[in-house]
C-alpha cells in the first residue's frame, strides 16, 4: 500500500496536442480517488500514465515514495482493471487470475492457494474452471478484479470498469467495488465519466476538463461548493440550471422576473457585492426548485415558468421547464443540448405534484441554494 | 382457406427452397459429381476410355498401383513436400506477420515490406517455376552466391540431382505459398485487443511470454484452419513440379499428381490412373472432413 503523488504531470502528443496540463494530485494511502470528466478530458490518459502504458512528457510521479517515471509498468507495483476487463478468452478463470503469478514463476501450490483465497472473497470459487465467454458481465468484472488483487499491489488503477455492464448490475457492482476497496484498504484510482459513480464511490473526486484539473474534493463539497460553472454543471444529475442575470442591489434580475437575495447570501460571499449593477451567472440545482402549489414550495419566492415535458419516475418527477432567462452552457461537451430550445431549465418535483405538460406555473426556488459565477471566467463567487 | 388451397400452399413452401437451389445443384452435379463418379467407375474397369467394351476389373488396378514402388515413393514425396511446405509457410508467414504488425518498424518501411512480402502470391505457378529454374541453374545466381560465400565448393545441380531435387521444389513451393499465412495471420494479429498486451505488460510478461501465452493461442483458430487448407491444396500441387522437374530425376520428385498424370497421359493406362486419382481423392476427402469437423466444432 502506498500513496500516489503526481506533480506537474504533462502529456503532449507529437502534434503538440496537450492531453494533460500540469496535473497535480496526491492520493493518500488507502484512499479511493475518482478521476471524472467528460469524454476526451484526459482522465484515461492520466491513469495510463500512472500505469506506465503512456510515457510522461514532463513532471514527476511517485508511488510509495519511489519515482516511477522511467519504470516499466511491471515494476510500478500497480494493478489495473481495464474497461474491457482484458480477460484472456483461451484461459480459464483460474488461469486468468493466476497469470501474473505464473509469469513470476511462483510454484503451483502457492498459485492455487492464493487464487482460491481470492476466489472465495469474490465468490468465484465455483467458476474457476469456466472460460470468460461462459461468464456473465458481472462475473467477468469480478474476475478482472481478482486478477488485479492477486498481485497484492501498492495501488489499483481502474479504467471505467463498470461501463460495459447494464444499469442495474452497475449499481450493484458499484457497492461491491466500494466495499471491497474498504476491505482491502488499497490505494485506488478509478476513472469514470459517470458522475453518479464518482459521487457514490470515491473518498474524493478529481474533476478534469480538457486535460486540466478543475477541482479535487469530497463528493459532498464538490456538490455544495463547485469551484466553477463546469464543475457545477458536471456534478449532479440532472445538471445544475445556469442562467445569465443581473445584480441590482439585493435583487437578481433575469428576463422579466427578479429574485430577492437575503443578506446572508452577501455575508457568505463577500465578492458578490462587487457584481452590483453587473452581469452575473447564477445557478440552481433541480432539487432546489419546487412546485409552489405543494407544501414544500410554499415558503419560497416564485418565478413564472412553462412546463414543456415531464418524466415521471415514481419517486419523483423530472420537470422540464421554460423560464424567461438566458441559459448558460457549463462547457460540458457531453451535455445533451435541447436543440428545440423548448426548455431551458429542469426541476425535480415530488411525485404529488400535479403540474401538466404545457401549463403555466409558478416555480418556487430556494434562494439560499443559489450559486454564483463570474460571467467571464465562470469561477465561483 | 379450403383444404386444397392449404395443401397447395404447403407444397409450394416445401418445393420452393429446392427450386432456388437447383441452378447451383445442377452446376455442382455436372462439373463435380459427374466427373468424380466417372473416374471412380473407370478405376474398376479394364481399358477404360480406350475400349468401348471395357469389362469389370474389380480391385485389379488398385492392387497394381499398391504393388508399384513408384506409387509409394510418390506418396512419401507428397507427404514430405506437403508437410515441409505447410510447416515453413506457417513459420515464415508468422515471422513476417509479426514484423508487419510491429510498432517498432517505421511505417514507411513497413508498407514497402508489406508489398515485397506479398509478391510471391502474385505470380502464377508457371512463373514461379521459371524463376526458380533460372535461379537454381548450375550456372545460376544461387550457386554463384553460395560459392562466393564459400558455403559450397562446386556447382550443385539443384533440380537435376536426385539428392537435392525434392528439397529444391519444396523450397520453391515454400517461397510461393507463405503469403497466404502471412496475410491471414496479420489479419488475426490486428484483431487481438491491445488491452491483452497492456494487461500482460503490467503483469510483467516478457516478449516471448506474450507470444506464447497471448499471441499464439489467440491465432490458433487461424493457424489450424489455414494449415488444413494449405495441406489439402499443397497435396495436389502439379504445375510447379511438372515444370521444374517433371517428377524426375529418376522419380526423385514424383508426387501423386505427377504419378497419376504420367499413368494417364504417358502410359495411357487410364484405368490405373483413375485408381491413383481415387486414392488422392480419398486422402483429400479425409482431410476435408477433418477440416469441416474442426470448423463445426468452433
Amino acid at each position: 500500500m502506498a500513496e500516489v503523488i503526481l506533480e506537474n504531470i504533462c502529456k503532449t502528443y507529437g502534434n503538440s496536442f496537450r492531453a494533460i496540463d500540469r496535473l497535480n494530485l496526491s492520493v493518500e494511502d488507502g484512499e479511493f480517488l475518482i478521476l471524472v470528466g467528460p469524454s476526451g478530458c484526459g482522465k484515461s490518459t492520466a491513469l495510463r500514465m500512472i500505469a506506465g502504458l503512456e510515457d510522461i512528457t514532463s513532471g514527476s510521479l511517485r508511488i510509495g515514495g519511489v519515482d516511477v517515471v522511467d519504470m516499466p509498468p511491471k515494476d510500478r507495483d500497480i494493478a489495473m482493471v481495464f474497461q474491457s476487463y482484458a480477460l484472456y478468452p483461451h484461459m480459464t478463470v483460474f488461469e486468468n487470475i493466476a497469470f501474473s503469478m505464473r509469469l513470476a514463476g511462483k510454484p503451483k501450490a502457492e498459485r492455487k492457494k492464493r487464487v482460491d483465497e481470492i476466489a472465495r472473497t469474490l465468490q468465484l470459487t465455483s467458476l474457476l474452471d469456466s472460460k470468460p465467454a461462459n461468464l456473465s458481465g458481472g462475473q467477468r468484472q469480478r474476475v478482472a478484479m481478482g486478477r488485479a488483487m492477486v498481485r497484492e499491489p501498492a495501488a489499483f488503477l481502474m479504467d471505467e470498469p463498470l461501463s460495459n455492464l447494464d444499469a442495474k448490475l452497475r449499481v450493484q457492482m458499484r457497492a461491491e467495488i466500494t466495499s471491497l476497496q474498504k476491505q482491502l484498504g488499497v490505494t485506488t484510482i478509478y476513472v469514470t465519466h459517470d458522475q453518479t459513480e464518482a459521487m457514490t464511490m470515491g473518498d474524493r473526486v478529481a474533476v478534469l476538463k480538457g486535460g486540466v484539473l478543475q477541482q479535487v474534493d469530497t463528493p459532498k463539497r464538490l456538490y455544495e461548493s463547485p469551484v466553477n460553472a463546469f464543475v457545477a454543471g458536471f456534478i449532479g444529475s440532472p445538471s445544475m440550471n445556469l442562467f445569465e442575470g443581473k445584480l441590482t442591489g439585493d435583487e437578481l434580475t433575469a428576463g422579466t422576473f427578479a429574485i430577492r437575495l437575503q443578506d446572508a447570501a452577501f455575508v457568505r460571499r463577500p465578492g458578490l457585492k462587487s457584481y452590483a449593477g453587473r452581469k452575473i451567472v447564477f445557478g440552481i440545482r433541480p432539487e432546489h426548485l419546487y412546485d409552489s402549489s405543494l407544501e414544500s414550495g410554499r415558503k419560497y419566492q416564485t418565478v413564472p415558468a412553462k412546463v414543456t415535458s415531464i418524466e415521471e419516475l415514481g419517486s419523483e418527477h423530472i420537470v422540464h421547464l421554460n423560464i424567461d432567462a438566458v441559459r448558460v452552457d457549463s462547457g460540458d461537451p457531453d451535455a445533451v443540448q435541447d436543440f428545440g430550445m423548448a426548455s431551458n431549465a429542469v426541476a425535480k418535483f415530488e411525485p404529488e405534484s400535479a403540474v401538466r405538460s404545457g401549463s403555466e406555473i409558478r416555480l418556487a426556488l430556494d434562494d439560499t441554494k443559489l450559486h454564483f459565477f463570474d460571467p467571464e471566467t465562470h469561477l465561483a463567487i | 382457406m379450403t383444404r386444397q388451397k392449404r395443401s397447395r400452399h404447403r407444397l409450394k413452401r416445401t418445393v420452393a427452397p429446392y427450386l432456388y437451389l437447383s441452378p447451383s445443384l445442377v452446376i455442382i452435379g455436372l462439373l463435380m459429381l459427374l466427373p468424380m463418379v466417372t473416374v471412380i467407375s473407370y478405376s474398376f474397369q479394364n481399358s477404360a476410355v480406350l475400349r468401348r467394351d471395357s469389362s469389370f476389373a474389380g480391385l485389379k488396378h488398385y492392387q497394381a498401383i499398391f504393388a508399384d514402388p513408384v506409387f509409394w515413393a510418390s506418396l512419401w514425396h507428397t507427404l514430405y513436400f506437403t508437410c515441409m511446405s505447410v510447416i515453413f509457410h506457417m513459420t515464415i508467414g508468422m515471422i513476417f506477420a509479426l514484423m508487419l504488425n510491429s510498432d517498432r518498424i517505421n511505417p514507411t518501411l513497413r508498407n514497402i515490406l508489406r508489398v515485397l512480402y506479398i509478391l510471391p502470391w502474385l505470380f502464377t505457378a508457371v512463373i514461379i517455376a521459371v524463376i526458380w529454374r533460372l535461379l537454381l541453374e548450375p550456372n545460376g545466381v544461387v550457386n554463384s552466391i553460395l560459392m562466393q560465400l564459400g558455403i559450397i565448393g562446386s556447382k550443385i545441380e539443384w533440380f537435376s540431382s536426385p539428392e537435392t531435387a525434392l528439397h529444391a521444389v519444396t523450397f520453391a513451393n515454400i517461397w510461393a505459398g507463405y503469403p497466404l499465412f502471412m496475410v491471414s495471420l496479420l489479419a488475426g494479429l490486428q484483431g487481438i485487443p491491445k488491452d491483452f498486451y497492456e494487461a500482460a505488460d503490467i503483469d510483467g510478461a516478457k516478449a516471448y511470454q506474450k507470444l506464447i501465452f497471448i499471441t499464439i493461442p489467440q491465432l490458433m483458430p487461424i493457424i489450424i484452419s489455414i494449415s488444413l487448407l494449405d495441406f489439402i491444396w499443397t497435396m495436389q500441387v502439379f504445375p510447379l513440379i511438372w515444370i521444374t522437374t517433371g517428377g524426375g530425376p529418376i522419380y526423385s520428385t514424383e508426387v501423386l499428381s505427377t504419378y497419376t498424370y504420367k499413368l494417364a497421359f504417358s502410359s495411357y493406362n487410364l484405368s490405373q490412373a483413375s485408381a491413383s486419382a481415387v486414392v488422392i481423392l480419398l486422402i483429400s476427402l479425409g482431410l476435408t472432413l477433418f477440416y469441416i469437423r474442426y470448423q463445426k466444432a468452433r
